[in-house]
């Protein structure tokens, strides 16, 4: 058996669709998502930044159902079936919200074993975003030696921190900066569980 | 059966820098379609494929996806200072009892791939010799390969190699330097075509257009 512990990054590499678009889609806010999404991607506007921006679009949808919907988000079943299967040795590090992703964590049986990005809230809407979390900084966190999975350009720093970086391009293309620091990549969440399995 | 048992593992990393194309080698159009998806074709009953990729990952993957999604790829960075050894030893974390070793430059008849798909021994694929500089192989009278050597040899090393994945050693340098340890191995006489050059390119599409063969 080998010491690896196993870090997701959440957003279309568990989950089988976009988060926050997917959300928009229901206040009717997706094109002003898509936009700064885009603008994100070819790197004119920064994660953090992006994200403020993008919470800001969704703040005024009631907490409790954002975090009903992302609860109910389909996933990549095979990958999400590792995490649960595994759940004392894997951790989520996402730039997500804890009051809109709780539930999911829950589901995921990673109750305790995620690392996100932090808003305060009153009356059930978002009172303000206290904290967005850097993969970079929290990947150095670990002693111990890592599999990241993941499909972002913010997942890059991570996979190249981890011992072994896989990308995952069964829901978006793995993005270009992630690209240059992987090890493997798999475009099947099937083939990509048995693979993790053979890390174990 | 023994496809069950079996990994392949083609190496794309390299660039075609040789035939002036700026792309990797696998990816050339021979008769309609790129060599790697040639060789896919082939493998459609193999359930675990590993692609090497290093230059121009990105174009690889696009091109493989288009085809089938249900491969892994495995990264070599270094594919401008190291071998094909470096590419193979890439694609063998996990993998099965026994494992194929396939450039993606090379085309092979598809009787001849599929005899060492389904063989049930470590056997080594070998042809006329015919390339410039080619890596030769000593066969024994049983045979099987005792020798590799630039200087003498009865075939040719094509890349294509079938063998106990426990009994290879990662490496660096080329794939039969891996190979060297483990001799005595069946050699298998095959058909193939390697494309290095303007002149190979063009040879290979006649080939592949004569159901792979020679023109008569």
């Amino acid at each position: 058996m080998s010491d690896y512990i196993f870090l997701f990054d959440l957003d279309s590499t568990i989950t089988a669709r976009e988060i926050l678009p997917e959300i928009s889609r229901t206040v009717g806010k997706e094109k002003e998502m898509r936009e700064i999404t885009e603008k994100t991607m070819q790197g004119i506007v920064p994660f953090k930044e992006s994200f403020l921006r993008r919470v800001e679009l969704l703040k005024d949808i009631p907490v409790t159902e954002v975090n009903q919907m992302v609860a109910e988000i389909p996933l990549n079943e095979h990958i999400a079936e590792f995490v649960r299967e595994n759940h004392d040795r894997c951790y989520v590090v996402t730039g997500n919200l804890d009051i809109w992703i709780s539930g999911l964590m829950k589901r995921l049986d990673m109750k305790g074993h995620y690392y996100c990005s932090k808003a305060s809230v009153t009356e059930n809407r978002i009172d303000r975003v206290i904290s967005v979390l850097d993969k970079h900084l929290t990947t150095q966190q670990f002693v111990q030696p890592a599999v990241a999975v993941g499909d972002g350009d913010n997942d890059a720093d991570m996979a190249r921190l981890a011992h072994i970086g896989i990308g995952f391009g069964g829901v978006r293309d793995i993005a270009p900066a992630l690209l240059q620091t992987i090890d493997y990549a798999f475009l099947d969440d099937r083939l990509c569980a048995d693979f993790l399995r053979k890390l174990l | 059966m023994s496809k069950e048992n079996t990994t392949v593992i083609i190496s794309c990393a390299g660039m075609g820098t040789r035939l002036g194309i700026g792309m990797p080698k696998a990816l050339v159009n021979v008769d309609g379609k790129p060599m790697i998806i040639r060789q896919l074709e082939m493998l459609q009953d193999c359930s675990d494929v590993r692609i090497i990729v290093g230059f121009q990952a990105d174009k690889v993957i696009e091109t493989v996806k288009s085809f089938r999604k249900d491969v892994m790829f495995a990264f070599n960075y270094d594919y401008r200072t190291t071998g094909t050894a470096a590419s193979f030893s890439k694609g063998l974390t996990g993998a099965r009892t026994y494992v194929v070793a396939l450039d993606g430059d090379l085309l092979v008849r598809p009787d001849d791939l599929e005899w060492v798909l389904n063989a049930e021994e470590e056997v080594i694929g070998g042809t006329t010799p015919s390339t410039d500089n080619p890596v030769l192989m000593t066969l024994d009278q049983e045979h099987r390969v005792i020798e590799f050597s630039r200087e003498r040899g009865q075939l040719e090393w094509t890349g294509l190699a079938k063998m106990r994945t426990d009994r290879l050693t990662p490496g660096t340098g080329h794939v039969y330097q891996m190979l060297e340890p483990l001799l005595p191995i069946r050699a298998v006489e095959i058909h193939t075509k390697e494309i290095d050059t303007v002149n190979d390119y063009e040879n290979a599409v006649k080939w592949v257009r004569n159901h792979y063969r020679d023109a008569e």
